[in-house]
């Protein structure tokens, strides 16, 4: 347990100080990442050099590597110049969004892709492999940018069901329920698209842990033993079937925040995604910067989460780890 | 043997993409960097797919496209390869403090957060076919590297190679002649899944605005697509689903074909 809180706090640090070297490592004067162009060039040479002072770039590189520790702890980020507003700020609530897509995301596309795999193993019949291994590969070829763009285009623009556009109506002054409904009614596209891409790990994990289970020992006594069919699906077989499930999710957490990040750009749903769009297209490199900084915390310590949870769970892995 | 079936549809899909992207000079009817009708046509003979917004080709740019994703995809699949091998043979063949080490690296760049990374670091390269393959590369390999650990330090265990070894084989005649040999259907499968993802990711990053601006791909026709509001004029048809067709063909395609790799490698440990 120590060992791996260590593990994740190395890769923390590791994170922390890329993100302080990289844009020192680039030539150029850094004037001209911390100002829209535009402004640089009416600015006479003093207002340069206060800028660079006030962002403590006249220093040497030790100190300005203190001023990023202590900056970083005090949520003093600066301010965006494209956004005008403060980073710290910008961050919090995108994050609160990011993390309420690829949550409710998380939820759904473990259940529907566990269930249907499940259903799907439970109910074989020959001779429907091809399809089933087509199908499989065709869905998960589907780039979540382009079935969200579909989506979008079918169901918004065209037919008019759901918004195009943001997580909330922007000038409504619903409160309580009524804006709990409004949300969910903007994010009813960007989970389809997310559910259905990122679905079938779970779908082919849990079938064919299912279809492992089905033939052992212990379920075929069970049968024998006369329990009824129902029981036995649920207490003996998925019960067992899920921990690989489990697994799978571990190992794509990560990849959930990652996909969530590209249907947001989609569908202009004011997360991470979307702020990381508009710095990269603005030139904004410190709001680059802590975009990457805060998806990689928020990943990182997903990672973590799941690291601990996975192993209270199946604590035989405990021995493997250590070797 | 109803998977031979996989084998051939795969393999015949991607040659079409491959001589697509061998002779694009020869197939595309127009060049797609030169305006060649109105903007914003509608699909005819001309132009089966219609025109962008500068009145470019759409079908040109899409055959166009392909070279640059085949690309992407072999170059970087190449290099997170080559050094998954290295790494992950290593670790698993010489053990100790160098598995120690080696290992460690490994699951640092397994948990570093894939996306972000690859955003952040293509940002500040500015990314031609070369620097986005190469970024992708490396960030990609621990994978491999950590299944080939594994089946190496097994196959280091068998009576054969113990017998090798005890005939006084060095090291380098032994993981080249027989180990690496060994690991090759396993290589084969990791690396068609490789050229996938890297094809994927391309066009993630296209789509993103974080490719080549100037170069054809097909992210960033559906970038540039949805950009110029494609979806408000119904131009999405001819315009947008396209190229992510093609991006889901020809990841169909290799993973049909990984789906083969891996049925034999799993038929053959049954034999054995």
């Amino acid at each position: 347990m120590k060992k791996r809180l260590f593990h994740y706090v190395i890769i923390l640090l590791v994170v922390i100080a890329v993100n302080f070297f990289i844009p020192r490592a680039l030539p150029g004067s850094p004037i001209r990442s911390l100002v829209a162009d535009e402004d640089i060039v009416e600015m006479t040479a003093e207002k340069k050099m206060g800028i660079l002072e006030a962002y403590h770039l006249t220093d040497p590189l030790y100190k300005q590597f203190g001023y990023y520790i202590r900056d970083l702890f005090t949520l003093n980020w600066g301010t965006s110049f494209s956004k005008r507003l403060p980073i710290a700020q910008l961050m919090r609530s995108a994050a609160k969004w990011t993390l309420l897509l690829s949550g409710i995301t998380m939820i759904l596309s473990v259940f529907t892709g566990s269930l249907i795999g499940a259903y799907s193993a439970l109910h074989r019949k020959k001779g429907r492999d091809l399809g089933m291994v087509l199908g499989t590969t065709f869905i998960s070829s589907i780039p979540s940018f382009w079935i969200a763009i579909l989506l979008l285009a079918v169901f918004s623009a065209k037919l008019g069901w759901f918004p195009a556009y943001g997580a909330y109506s922007m000038w409504s002054k619903a409160e309580g329920f009524a804006k709990v409904l409004d949300v969910a009614w903007h994010m009813v596209l960007p989970v389809i698209a997310l559910v259905i891409t990122s679905l079938m790990p779970y779908f082919t994990t849990s079938r064919y842990s299912v279809l492992k289970t089905i033939s052992s020992d212990y379920v075929r006594m069970a049968r024998f033993r006369g329990i009824p069919e129902k029981k036995i699906n649920v207490g003996y077989i998925m019960r067992n079937a899920l921990v690989p499930v489990f697994t799978m999710l571990m190992m794509d957490i990560g990849y959930l925040l990652s996909g969530s990040v590209l249907v947001e750009t989609v569908f202009s749903f004011p997360g991470l995604g979307v702020l990381m769009r508009d710095a990269v297209s603005a030139r904004d490199y410190p709001l680059i910067q802590y975009t990457f900084l805060v998806s990689s915390v928020l990943t990182i310590a997903a990672l973590f989460a799941a690291d601990v949870l996975y192993h209270k769970i199946d604590p035989s892995l405990e021995e493997s780890y250590e070797k | 043997m109803k998977n031979r079936a996989f084998m051939i549809i795969g393999l015949a899909v991607l040659l079409v993409f491959v001589v697509t992207a061998i002779f694009q000079e020869q197939i595309a009817p127009y060049s797609p960097y030169e305006q060649s009708g109105k903007p914003f046509e509608r699909p005819s003979g001309e132009h089966i797919f219609g025109t962008n917004d500068i009145g470019q080709d759409i079908f040109s740019e899409l055959v166009y496209g392909t070279r640059n994703s085949l690309l992407v995809g072999l170059i970087s699949a190449t290099i997170s390869l080559a050094l998954g091998i290295i790494i992950g043979v290593s670790a698993g063949w010489f053990g100790g403090t160098t598995d120690h080490i080696l290992s460690q690296i490994t699951t640092f760049f397994m948990t570093i957060p894939f996306l972000p990374s690859v955003i952040i670091l293509s940002t500040f390269t500015r990314g031609g076919i070369w620097s986005m393959s190469i970024i992708l590369g490396f960030l990609s390999w621990p994978g491999i590297a950590r299944v080939l650990r594994t089946t190496t330090m097994q196959i280091k265990e068998s009576y054969a190679i113990k017998i090798i070894k005890g005939m006084g084989a060095s090291d380098a005649y032994i993981i080249l002649r027989h180990v690496i040999p060994e690991l090759l259907p396993l290589i084969a499968y990791r690396a068609v899944t490789r050229v996938k993802a890297g094809i994927l990711s391309e066009s993630t990053m296209s789509f993103l605005g974080l490719g080549n601006p100037i170069a054809k791909s097909w992210g960033s026709t559906i970038y540039y697509a949805q950009a110029k509001n494609a979806l408000l004029n119904g131009s999405w048809v001819w315009w947008i689903i396209p190229p992510g067709v093609c991006i889901c063909l020809i990841s169909m395609a290799l993973m049909l074909i990984a789906y083969e790799f891996e049925n034999m490698r799993s038929s053959k440990k049954e034999a054995t």
